[in-house]
Order: structure tokens, then sequence, then C-alpha cells
């Protein structure tokens, strides 16, 4: 049961960062995305009262720009130095308790009581303080757990620079450098929230510690190599950190234990593709085909795949290179019921799993930028930096080559 | 994006509100607003009739989070009525459901209402 709730919270979560990148990219004037992104936030932790402050470095002080639950808050000014701002950790929820006793407190005890602030979140656009966030005391009443406050963080930061992009900072305007600004910053804000959910779905199983992230970075790789624009590229790298998002509510016990599984717990297993797909098919994203990348994650081109044994013509070629990502990396790091496969070892069951379980095509396309990227050819290496560093160039060139020529012939 | 509105009836000391639609930000102040003015009437029983809300957003639970602390400094009633499984999911998670009395439909929170003072 614990697993289901942690799941819907994460949905929930997850669906209102979706949201919340949508707001702060929207073309709407500050204080109305300011308000909405305010309620966001409210909203995901059950906080009635909340207030955004502004930096005003002429005044020195933080002020009002938008609030939610408390009346009256227009004009109301917390006083702040530059000693304190250095104290502040970046972007990071801090308990008012913590600060009580620091003059930066004390100097506002009337303002910070108005607010009726429990938690502090300083914000700031890389290096400069640009204002701050206070949330009330939660509905719940609960304290924030890890995975909360790593979730306010990226909040912050997507607060942060929304505000610092905002006229409120900017003295000069150019419309052009402002929309590629404001399009770099949806990116990275979808990328920031995604990332801190696949860190979650990787939590659960100690195997696959950064599966999702090595998975969303292969697959990245190969349908760069492909000639895909980075916009699709962007919508498979999400899908490489979601694919496993249905395995959250599932046991621990089943994915993390060693012995073989009963037919009841693989089957349980296998289950995952269509819960993560079911999960994912209620959030809106910016990218088509997520959702279908992330059902099919686990289908051949056999047709022996699950869930819904397609056959090699029904297959997306981004179904394919997920497949073949998450396959490959599932070789190249240990399991719970077997040892990694050496680099060598892996590239030999690829090759001999063609046809079967994997695309051709595709398959070559991945071993020509694997030999691309040990040869330094690429300008961003994707795959090679996550793989063990024990294997010799020149044999895997070697073989590399070997099997481009056989597949070609 | 569909329209949010709502819709008020209120009969003797009992205010019914019924959210429809998507809450966006301006939906959620309205919202708010409204029961505001009810508190500051000395309403103190609001019932809020979820039979026409599809999806419950943030912006949605940040705008309830704020009406049950209203409620709760006013010492009043609040309802939750015609809820579907999803909205007492987000609920119940996000703590508020321990705040207000949930009903089946209205007219079980209505008559409730009318037993008390
Ligand atoms: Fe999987």
């Amino acid at each position: 049961m614990k697993g289901r709730w942690d799941l819907k919270r994460l949905v929930f979560n997850l669906s209102s960062l979706v949201e919340l990148g949508q707001e702060v990219t929207s073309s709407k004037g500050i204080n109305e995305k300011m308000k909405t992104t305010l309620h966001v936030v409210t909203g995901m932790f059950s906080v009635p009262r909340a207030a955004l402050l502004v930096y005003n470095s002429t005044r020195s002080s933080l002020e009002v720009l938008t609030y939610k639950g408390i009346r009256g808050m227009d004009g109301t000014r917390v006083y702040i130095k530059a000693k304190h701002i250095k104290t502040f950790k970046k972007n990071e929820p801090c308990s008012i308790n913590e600060i009580k006793n620091n003059s930066f407190y004390e100097d506002n005890h009337d303002a910070f009581k108005r607010l009726q602030t429990k938690t502090f979140i300083p914000l700031f656009a890389k290096d400069e303080f640009v204002g701050a966030i206070s949330l009330g005391n939660r509905l719940s009443r609960k304290s924030y757990l890890q995975s909360e406050r790593d979730a306010l963080k990226v909040i912050a930061n997507q607060m942060s620079i929304a505000l610092h992009n905002s006229n409120l900072f900017k003295k000069l305007t150019n419309k052009v450098t402002e929309n590629k600004r404001l399009y770099e910053n949806m990116r990275r804000i979808y990328h920031d929230t995604i990332q801190a959910f696949a860190a979650a779905i990787d939590a659960k199983d100690v195997y696959t510690k950064n599966h999702s992230y090595r998975v969303a970075r292969y697959a990245v790789a190969i349908a760069r190599e492909l000639g895909w624009g980075e916009k699709d590229v962007e919508g498979i790298y999400v899908a490489g950190l979601l694919h496993d998002i249905g395995k959250i509510i599932l046991d621990r016990g089943v994915i993390n234990k060693g012995e073989e599984l009963t037919i009841m717990e693989i089957t349980e297993i296998r289950k995952h593709p269509q819960i993560s797909y079911d999960i994912l098919s209620k959030i809106k994203f910016p990218w088509k085909d997520v959702v279908d990348f992330v059902r099919h994650h686990h289908e051949r081109v056999d047709g022996k795949g699950y869930p819904d044994s397609l056959m090699e013509a029904d297959l997306s070629d981004g179904v394919k290179i997920l497949a073949l990502a998450d396959a490959f990396d599932a070789m190249t790091t240990d399991r719970p019921y077997r040892r990694k496969l050496h680099l060598l070892e892996a590239l030999r069951e690829v090759r001999k799993c063609l046809g079967t379980q994997f695309d051709g095509r595709i398959s070559r396309v991945f071993f020509r930028v694997l030999q691309k990227e040990i040869k330094g050819e690429v300008r961003e290496a994707q795959i090679i930096p996550h793989l063990d560093k024990d294997f010799d160039p020149t044999i895997i060139t070697t073989l590399l080559e070997g099997i481009t020529a056989e597949l070609s012939a | 994006m569909n329209n949010f509105s709502i819709s008020l009836k209120a009969a003797k000391d009992v205010v019914v509100i019924m959210p429809r639609g998507y809450v966006n930000d301006l939906g959620a102040e309205r919202l708010e607003h409204t029961c505001e003015q009810y508190f500051d009437k000395g309403l103190k029983k609001i019932v809020i009739n979820f039979s026409d809300m599809q999806h419950i957003n943030s912006i949605g639970a940040s705008v309830l989070t704020d009406i049950v602390q209203k409620t709760a400094e006013h010492r009043g009633y609040l309802c939750f009525t015609n809820m579907k499984k999803v909205h007492l999911d987000v609920f119940e998670m996000l703590g508020i459901t321990k705040h207000v009395r949930v009903f089946k439909e209205e007219k079980d929170a209505l008559s409730f209402l009318k037993d008390i003072g």
C-alpha cells in the first residue's frame, strides 16, 4: 500500500512540475506567472500560506511580489544585508528555526510573523540573489521529506530563472535573444524536473543506480547518429529517464531478488511497461511518442517481447532504440541474478541477438556511434563515459569493424 | 484548456459551491474570494460539490488548502461531496481530508449541516 501511495504522490508532483514548466515558460507577465507558480508549489505541498519576495538591491530588501492565503501583504518588506545573503544555501529550503538566532531573523521579526514564514527558500539565478519564497505551515503538519526538499529545489531553480529573466531584473530586452533564452530555460527546466524523478525511480532498485540516466544517454547517442532533430532527441531522452517509472509500485523485494524468480514474480515484473505507460499518459508532455517508447521498451523484433508482442514492422525507431539502450545497460551492469558482462562480451551478445531481440539497422547505428566515440570523433560522448574503463580500444574497434563489415556484406 | 467557472447556491446559512472545469490561476482566485466573502458575511457552512470537476491539479489543491485553513480560522464547517476516487486520493495524500467532512452526495452534507447550530 505504501508503494501505491508514494506513486500517487510522485505522479501528482511530476504532473505539477510539468505544469509548472509550462507556466514558467509561458508568455504571461511576471506577476501572473509567479502567482500561478506559487499556487503550484503550495498545492504540491499543501501549504495554505505563502509569498514570493523579490530582491531590491538598492533598498537592500526583499519585497512581496505575490502571495496567497494571507491578506494585505502588499508593501511588506524584509530587510537583508549582503553578509546574510552570503550565508544562504542557494535555492535550498531552510526551516525558519534554523535562522532564529540570526540577526537577519531578528531584524525582520514582524515581517516574518505577518508572512507566517515556516520555511524560507533563498532564490539564486546562478550566483545572483534574486528573491525568496516564504512558505507557511503545511496542512499535513509534516516536515519535508528529502524527496520533497529535492523537488522544492528544482522549483526554486525554475522560479529564480523566471525572476531573473523578468523585466524586474533586466534593463534591456531583445525579443530574439529573449525567445531563445526562454526556450533554453524550458529545456533546462524539463530536464531538471524529469531528472529528479528518474533519480526517485532508480532509488527503488539498488542494482540499477543511474540506470535510467544511462539508458537516456545511450538512446540520445543512437538517435543523434540516426539524424534525429533535437526536439525528437529530447523526447527519447525523457522516455529513457522515465521508462521504468512503473517499477516504483512493484515490490522492492522482487526487483532486487537474487535467486531465480517464480512465474508469479516474472508476471509481476513484466507489468512495469504497462504501468509506466498508464502513469505517463496522464501527463501532458511537450514531446510526442514518449508514452509509446516507454510502453514498448521490452518488445522484440521477433514478436516475443511484452506487453503487446508487437512484430518488427509495428515497432517505431524510437522503441527499437530504447529497447537496445535498455538491454545494453542491463548487460554492462551488475544485476541481482548475474555479474555484468565485459564490453566485448556485451557487444557479441547484441550481435547474437540481431533480428530476434534487436533491430539490425538500429544496432548498426549503435555500433557506428560507439566506434566514433572510441576514436574521439564525436563532440560529446554519451556512451563511453559510463562504461568500465577496462577495455582495450583497439580490440573493441576491431570487433566493431568486423561486425559492421559482416552486416553490410 | 477549458475554462473554469463556479456556480453558487446559497440557502439560509449554507453555501454550496460547484467548481467546473480546469482550475487556472484566475479561477483559483475567484474561488478563494467567494469563500472569503461568505466568511466575512458570517456564514460558516460551506459545501463544495465536485461533480463537475474532472481533474484536480496543484493549483486547485492550493486553493482548497487555503479554504480549509480559512474555515478552521472561522470555526466553520467545510464539506466535500460528489468526489471521484482520484479526487479523494489527491486530497488524502495532501492531508486535506483530515480537515473536512466528506459526503457521498450533496444532500447528505446539507442534512448534516441542518442538524448543527
Ligand atoms: Fe524496463
